[in-house]
């Protein structure tokens, strides 16, 4: 799917300047979202001095030293890129933007280059070249798409990942994802949201006490159970945002019997170390692997939420004990085995209204998780309907790679990053639009709101709570005094939420 | 002039022939050792074999991926790619340079097909300089040896269709010849060092993407000591 050009207008929109001129002018750095003080002198020497501590440390160079040997140009990549299709901007053509950091390898780390370049005068990095990468990686999403396209194989993604990385280790991040991240790493509460743990525990009592009224069932969040066989880590955003997803999630726990927990000394999958620095995902995932330990817990799970799946599945077992470490799961991958096992049962049509779901990157790019979603909404919705492209073709929700978190930047995600995935939920006519991550819920939200589209975005366990049919002996009896409800309610499964109590 | 094409033909020829291969070779080796050293520092060995092989696949005979975005421009690079490689490879003149040379030949192509391959190859070549000029967003990527690589490598094309086809004079074929020669001995010198690289390497393109994300284990203190941050806050 091709998406249309910005007019003029959005385009003055979604560009328009988010901070003080006094703040730019001290930073010396004239990007779009705001960024901590740093140390501006001498920007290009640590620049390459951070450059140069990665390479030594890390796995990149042999892979910066094959994709500078082929590079090609040949500009395919551009044909996926929904923020170059947007903008028309050639800055944004995916090669030209890997070229911005690739041209710093080649002249300051290659025997060729540095050659080269001394004997010309030519290519060295200047404080303009940075603030060029400072701007161009931040525009992009994260969603890896021209990585698949790449008839070379250039990992685009892998390079914007660097560039971003190298430019943290200069002070240049986005202060949204740097404030978050000391609250998770430093800070009293130890998550990015800075959720203390007894207001933790008393939402989850509010919610049981929800379910239960709404279900007659007693649904629990079980809290520092050890010797569970899952410790959950969702997005910790979701206590605060996204409360039907996990209801939906702790109701099929309760449907299927099995054990898991929440525990109390680290309860949070987000991990934004994925988007902007290698060491911050070291040590987001030694977190969740060592409350998994403490607990005794046999299995991560992560909740709905595309990020915070990958960098637990992916980098998990590079720092946590490679075969050794702990499997990994997505909440959706247990959701669709206890359904295929028997142990959960489903009302189907629960869902009247036209849905369709949206893959989040992070869980579809690499064909993780394609299928299991698609199934479990089939079995539950009445008119089930695809985007095109889909699955591991994905389009991006236009706030991948952690821009969704900078709300100062809104308008450009909804109007230039977004805008392709605008054009395809538009052509589905879908009312719910079913999004199994907490960043790809948000920015959607936002982007449906901004671009006038009438849909609603859910979870996929926010429609599955409304379609569990609990066991007969888990319902319990009504209350008979002050019974008000005639029907009693309790004398038969409990049915599927209406169609209407959804849209409330 | 024909003491020059003997020198081209022979010590020239056996001398560019000798750096292709050895700078293909040397590339192909520090590529495969990079990628070894990269799996002995990864923290995670486990390598997705399936997905990394059919995607490499995927790329090396795209069939698949032709019509699913600009097609036009990919049908036309696929068969000037298939043109390139082939003709030279199985055109009946050069294995028997090869058997005279070496001792030993292999199966060739009919006439008729290497020049209907020729001729595409020249008539695809020059659509892709083309569409490099004007095609903004491929413009805006380009540097000189994008533009370079189609014009020089559709010359020996050029010339080798003219010594093979037209009935032209003694000075005409020689000196034709000549440019057919040289240019493809270029063509030999150049390659290990510019992005037609790729006719080795990209193969690997996958796997090297694959194991760049296998980062090595705990590195964060490393960096941080070398960076002289040790300690220090987010």
């Amino acid at each position: 799917m091709r998406t249309t050009r910005i007019t003029e207008e959005e385009r003055a929109k979604a560009f328009a300047p988010t901070r003080k001129p006094e703040v730019t002018e001290r930073q010396q750095l004239d990007v779009r979202y705001h960024v901590e003080d740093f140390a501006v002198e001498d920007r290009p020497r640590r620049f390459l001095e951070a450059f140069a501590a990665i390479l030594r440390h890390s796995n990149y160079r042999f892979a910066l030293d094959h994709f500078i040997r082929m590079s090609a140009k040949c500009s395919r990549c551009s044909t996926q890129c929904q923020v170059y299709q947007a903008t028309g901007d050639p800055e944004d053509i995916p090669c030209k933007r890997s070229e911005l950091l690739l041209s710093v390898y080649r002249r300051h780390f290659t025997l060729a280059g540095s050659v080269r370049g001394r004997i010309l005068g030519t290519g060295h990095l200047t404080d303009e070249k940075i603030q060029e990468m400072a701007e161009s990686f931040w525009n992009c999403t994260a969603c890896r798409r021209c990585s698949m396209e790449c008839p070379v194989g250039i990992d685009h993604a892998l390079i914007t990942h660097l560039g971003r990385y190298i430019l943290s280790e200069i002070g240049i991040a986005p202060r949204a994802l740097v404030v978050s991240t000391r609250e998770q790493l430093e800070g009293k509460t130890g998550n990015t949201s800075a959720v203390p743990v007894p207001a933790l525990v008393d939402t989850l009592e509010f919610l049981e006490e929800d379910m239960e009224e709404e279900k007659h069932v007693a649904i629990k969040f079980p809290i520092d159970k050890e010797g569970a066989e899952f410790v959950f880590f969702p997005a910790v955003s979701d206590f605060l945002m996204e409360a039907e997803s996990l209801m939906g999630i702790a109701a099929v726990f309760t449907a299927t019997g099995d054990s898991w927990t929440i525990g109390t000394g680290y309860f949070d999958g987000i991990n934004y170390g994925l988007f902007y620095s290698d060491r911050i995902l070291e040590r987001v995932v030694t977190k969740v692997s060592d409350e998994t330990k403490r607990l005794k817990g046999e299995k991560v799970l992560i909740g709905e939420c595309g990020h915070a799946s990958r960098s637990a599945k992916y980098f998990l077992p590079v720092h946590c004990g490679g075969k050794d470490a702990l499997p990994v799961y997505n909440i959706m991958e247990y959701t669709y085995q206890a359904w295929k096992a028997g142990k959960l049962k489903l009302q189907p049509n629960a869902i009247p209204e036209r849905v369709t779901y949206h893959d989040p990157c992070n869980i579809a790019r690499q064909k993780w998780i394609l299928e299991q979603p698609r199934e479990l909404l089939k079995a539950i919705c009445a008119d089930y309907v695809e985007m095109t492209p889909n699955r591991e073709d994905n389009i991006c929700c236009g706030g991948g790679g952690g821009t969704v978190s900078i709300d100062e930047i809104r308008p450009y995600r909804t109007a230039v990053g977004g805008k392709a995935k605008a054009d395809q939920i538009r052509a589905t006519g879908a009312k719910y639009i079913v999004a199994p991550c907490a960043n790809c819920k948000k920015q959607l939200r936002e982007l449906v709101e901004d671009q006038g589209i009438d849909a609603e975005i859910v979870g996929l366990h926010d429609l599955l709570y409304k379609a569990i049919i609990f066991p007969d002996h888990m319902i319990q009896p009504a209350v008979p005094a002050d019974a008000e409800d005639e029907d009693n309610p309790a004398a038969e499964p409990v049915k599927p939420d209406s169609a209407g109590s959804a849209d409330e | 002039m024909e003491a020059l094409l003997d020198f081209a033909q022979g010590p020239l020829f056996r001398l560019t022939f000798a750096i292709m291969i050895l700078g293909l070779l040397r590339i192909l080796i520090l590529d495969i050792v990079g990628m070894v050293e990269a799996y002995r520092k990864a923290g995670d060995k486990s390598i997705p074999w399936g997905l990394t092989i059919s995607r490499t696949l995927e790329w090396l005979f795209p069939v698949k991926r032709i019509l699913n975005h600009r097609p036009i421009y990919s049908i036309i690079s696929i068969l000037f790619h298939i043109g390139l490689i082939i003709t030279p490879i199985f055109l009946f003149a050069h294995v028997r340079l090869w058997e005279q040379g070496v001792g030993f030949g292999w199966w060739t192509l009919s006439p008729q097909v290497a020049d209907t391959l020729t001729i595409t190859t020249i008539v695809f070549g020059l659509l892709l300089f083309l569409g490099r000029v004007g095609v903004s967003r491929a413009r805006a990527l380009s540097r000189p040896q994008d533009y370079l690589w189609p014009v020089l490598l559709i010359i020996p094309f050029i010339s080798g269709y003219l010594c093979a086809n037209m009935g032209v004079s003694p000075a005409v074929y020689q000196a034709s010849m000549l440019v057919h020669v040289l240019s493809g001995e270029l063509i030999f010198v150049a390659l290990p060092f510019t992005k037609i690289a790729h006719c080795v390497l990209m193969p690997f393109s996958q796997l090297v993407s694959v194991l760049a994300w296998k980062f090595p284990a705990r590195v964060d203190e490393d960096v941080a000591t070398t960076l002289d941050k040790k300690g220090a806050p987010v």
